[in-house]
């Protein structure tokens, strides 16, 4: 247990130390948040005040789901770039050797890329509170159990596209799914509701749909954990089954690699 | 007691081309990296792999350190086998790879070694010591501090050898490892092979370098094509010219390479 905190302190570190050793890229983030919820502040003044998905205010509406479908979509983003760029220096190759098992290595590694983009999302939603007065009733409980389970299905997405990364050099599938048909049916702009029956019952096979249902719930309308219980469990069975099929797609793609020696190809 | 030991290995690399191969000209088939090799490499001992470029080397030390896996055969070290208990043998083994830019590019030298210190399970209050210790044994001490992606060819060679040390593996493996290194630190790296050995770590240093072979060798495997072809004992200063000599002898390089010669004088 120590030796795995030890691991992960050294993996936070040297993401951190390369983070704001870009030294504009904490800046260009910052300019990226501000404007993307500038245009989605004045998006919501042009509709008007009628438009109120599920009865709430859109401009709130919108904060809630483009930060939480952002959070998703960077993660997958950050731990995949992070895998192809240790392909294409030949890092992941001497990672591979050391004495920390592969599975427990790329866990730790999501871990961090979550952890970083974690703050993105805080940022993004206390920007949009406190500049863009997005009005919000939170409960903070509903809010962190939403998190947690949100957290174990994003690392099962980014896991998800490490494997493809390793197995096939094509991780960018995943992202690809989360930036085109996931977008469409998450209910990240629109309720879900408005799709076509048999659309909206496939938004509902989604589990991002959840997500961001639940934080809506949790932090526009102040819903306690007892309310929300059946999104809750349904979060909490998405992330327990996407982990588990997620963990062993990468064990049996890291077998193949070695015994392929692709573990290196890009 | 041998540490390392090589049973009957087989490794073939299979080439699948891309789909609409007839846009390009992608080559299909398999390369048999290493057929049927058997050996084995004692405590305090250094084993030299000698071979032209393809004639399975890197193979060899990638199967020990399990980054690859044997299509047949067994790999063990210090008795488990590299395929069933691949944990227990990465925390025996520690590698120095061929490709120079294997760390992060924007943290420093001893940031990088602290990190896979950390992965390598070295315990966090011996860290910066041992740490400390590989910068002097590879002559970065003054680079300690310096951002990677500011280092020369040479410098990355000196931090992967330093990165495999700080471990303090029973086995380590070196590919090429002065490639790129200068004469002065060449000649200190092999004292520290040396020093090692007696220390009882087993070496395996796959080259093409003669000198560095009759420098640090007390064991020579000679590869060809993925074949074993020779497997002996280098005697007290037996020299590099011997070591060419037998090489060349062994494999039948010799006229390809006297032809060679012949004709660069011819066009001279």
């Amino acid at each position: 247990m120590i030796s795995t905190l030890d691991k992960l302190h050294a993996i936070l570190r040297r993401d951190l130390l390369t983070a704001i050793r870009h030294r504009s890229g904490f800046v260009v983030t910052l300019v990226g948040v501000f404007t993307e919820l500038a245009a989605f502040y004045f998006l919501s003044r042009a509709i008007g005040p009628g438009f109120r998905p599920g009865g709430l205010e859109y401009f709130p509406f919108l904060l809630v789901g483009t930060g939480i479908y952002t959070f998703f979509v960077m993660s997958a983003q950050a731990f995949l770039s992070a895998v192809q760029e240790a392909q294409q220096t030949g890092t992941l190759e001497v990672l591979m050797t050391t004495s920390t098992a592969p599975a427990e290595l790329l866990v730790l590694s999501s871990i961090s890329a979550f952890a970083g983009n974690l703050v993105n999302l805080l940022v993004y939603l206390f920007t949009g509170v406190a500049v863009f007065r997005a009005s919000i009733h939170a409960n903070l409980l509903s809010c962190v159990a939403v998190l947690i389970f949100s957290l174990a299905i994003a690392l099962a997405l980014g896991i998800a596209a490490a494997t493809l990364q390793v197995a096939f050099q094509k991780g960018s599938a995943v992202l690809w799914l989360l930036g085109s048909g996931l977008w469409f049916l998450s209910g990240t702009m629109f309720p879900i509701q408005s799709l076509p029956r048999p659309l909206e019952l496939l938004a509902r096979a989604v589990p991002l749909t959840y997500a961001i249902d639940g934080m809506r719930r949790a932090l526009l309308e102040g819903q306690s954990v007892v309310a929300m219980a059946g999104t809750l469990t349904v979060l909490a069975s998405f992330g327990v089954v996407l982990l588990l099929l997620a963990l062993t797609g990468l064990s049996l793609s890291l077998r193949r690699a070695r015994l392929n020696g692709t573990l290196s190809f890009y | 007691m041998d540490r390392v030991v090589f049973e009957s290995v087989r490794k073939t690399f299979r080439h699948r081309p891309a789909l609409f191969n007839w846009l390009g000209k992608e080559r299909g088939g398999e390369t048999i990296a290493l057929k049927d090799v058997s050996f084995s490499a004692a405590s305090a001992e250094v084993l030299v792999l000698l071979g032209p470029n393809g004639s399975g080397k890197t193979t060899a030390l990638k199967l020990i350190s399990t980054m690859l896996l044997p299509d047949a055969g067994s790999v063990r070290v210090g008795g488990f086998d590299a395929q069933r208990d691949a944990g227990a043998v990465r925390r025996q083994v520690g590698i120095a790879v061929a490709a120079e830019r294997s760390f992060f590019p924007r943290l420093s030298a001893s940031e990088n070694l602290d990190f896979f210190a950390a992965l390598d399970e070295v315990p966090r209050r011996e860290r910066a010591q041992r740490i400390k210790e590989v910068l002097h044994d590879t002559g970065l001490e003054e680079q300690a501090d310096t951002l990677v992606m500011k280092f020369s060819s040479g410098m990355y060679q000196r931090l992967g050898i330093a990165r495999a040390l700080a471990k303090r593996p029973c086995v380590l493996l070196l590919d090429e490892p002065t490639r790129s290194l200068d004469a002065a630190t060449t000649a200190h790296f092999w004292a520290t092979i040396r020093t090692l050995a007696r220390q009882e770590t087993t070496v395996l240093l796959a080259t093409h370098n003669f000198a560095e072979a009759a420098a640090v060798a007390d064991r020579l495997l000679l590869l060809h094509r993925g074949e074993l072809l020779a497997n002996r004992s280098v005697g007290e200063g037996e020299s590099a010219d011997a070591l060419r000599f037998f090489y060349f002898r062994m494999t039948g390089e010799i006229d390809e390479a006297m032809n060679a010669i012949h004709r660069a004088r011819t066009a001279q």
